[in-house]
């Protein structure tokens, strides 16, 4: 009998706890950060060929761009909080957009495609506004651009 | 309280935009005999580059066979033979021209540049006697698996007396090539003398 109950009771437990983890993921809120103090040291980025002639099939077809961006996000509502901060790029015109960056080391490196986002700081904050250099380099299927397009990401920050 | 600074935060924040500005990325490329390309060749991340060199492609017609209709293999003193795609032996000198070049754009595909001919109505010599140009003609080829189908981007063709020509097509994004063996017909008996003229391939994008 008794290791009837505990055997029941036990998987209970651990029926409940991962319910509790999941609703724990799915509830953690993101907001959107106040990065209007960002500053681009280019006023566009400039696309060009990733390769200056086509090939004999038709392929390589990549219009590549870079531009450094002194990015500053006010964070003073978290302020001695700890949280983690996204770099999103939402899926816009003119279409599947790849992103890259390099940093100067307060913030992550790493790459996303439009329509995702990817860590770029865990941990604590400890000032009002957080700021880094990010040099980003953007990727475009030329076929997809004519003209100029505007392109908007947008840092995130999830609470644990 | 709340509802403040929820409203607050709202206004403020907001996404970054950068502007993507395609740079003059329109370009063409045409190279008819020798062509320069800086750096090696497109594969090892040659550049194209201009080049003004007009060769000449020309047959000597012994006095015994001219005019009896047998076509006249001529010859080119151009020494492009390696396609400046990846230096592939693409052309046999002294009987293949090499002619070959790209078309790039952005957005979507749009139609072919065109390579029109500007060609005189005759090709003359000091004395002012002529040889009309439609006396030319020419077959397209080239080595390698690509070289001897018969869907060059270049095809064979022949001068038809008109003062401009289409000779061929490169579709937009696309490097094209063929290499020409240009015939002289041998079906007139010109006077004797040296008969040259000069034709003008020009590369024209939508």
């Amino acid at each position: 009998m008794i290791r009837s109950v505990d055997s029941s009771g036990g998987r209970g437990f651990f029926l409940a706890l991962a319910l509790s983890i999941i609703c724990q993921a799915a509830s953690a809120r993101s907001t959107t950060l106040d990065d209007s103090g960002s500053q681009a040291l280019e006023p566009s980025v400039r696309m060009h060929w990733d390769e200056a002639v086509p090939h004999q099939n038709g392929g390589a077809n990549l219009l590549t761009g870079a531009t450094t961006i002194r990015v500053r996000i006010n964070v003073t509502p978290w302020l001695g909080r700890t949280g983690r901060i996204f770099l999103a790029l939402p899926a816009q015109q003119p279409g599947p957009i790849r992103m890259s960056w390099s940093t100067q080391g307060a913030f992550l490196p790493g790459q996303l495609l439009s329509g995702g986002r990817v860590l770029v700081y865990a941990g604590p904050i400890t000032k009002p506004v957080m700021e880094e250099v990010f040099q980003f380099k953007f990727s475009v299927d030329g076929a997809l651009m004519q003209r100029a397009f505007p392109v908007s990401y947008t840092f995130e920050l999830e609470e644990p | 309280m709340a509802g403040i600074v929820a409203a607050t935060l709202a206004a403020t924040t907001q996404a970054y935009t950068v502007n993507l500005t395609p740079a003059a990325p329109k370009t063409i490329y045409l190279q008819i005999g020798v062509g320069a390309f800086t750096g090696g060749n497109y594969l090892s991340n040659g550049q194209p580059a201009r080049n003004a060199f007009v060769n000449t492609v020309s047959a000597n017609i012994a006095a015994a066979v001219v005019g009896n209709g047998t076509a006249q293999t001529m010859t080119t003193d151009s020494t492009a033979a390696n396609s400046f795609y990846d230096s592939f032996p693409f052309c046999s000198l002294p009987n293949q021209l090499y002619i070959g070049g790209f078309y790039r754009t952005t957005g979507a595909v749009t139609g072919a540049a065109q390579v029109i001919a500007s060609v005189p109505l005759s090709l003359t010599d000091a004395t002012g006697d002529t040889i009309p140009f439609t006396q030319i003609k020419w077959s397209a080829g080239g080595n390698g698996p690509t070289g001897t189908t018969a869907t060059q981007p270049f095809p064979s063709g022949a001068f038809t007396g008109v003062a401009t020509q289409n000779v061929g097509a490169i579709a937009s994004n696309q490097w094209a090539e063929s290499c020409w063996t240009f015939s002289y017909l041998n079906t007139a008996v010109p006077a004797g003398g040296t008969y040259t003229g000069v034709v003008t391939y020009t590369l024209t994008s939508p």
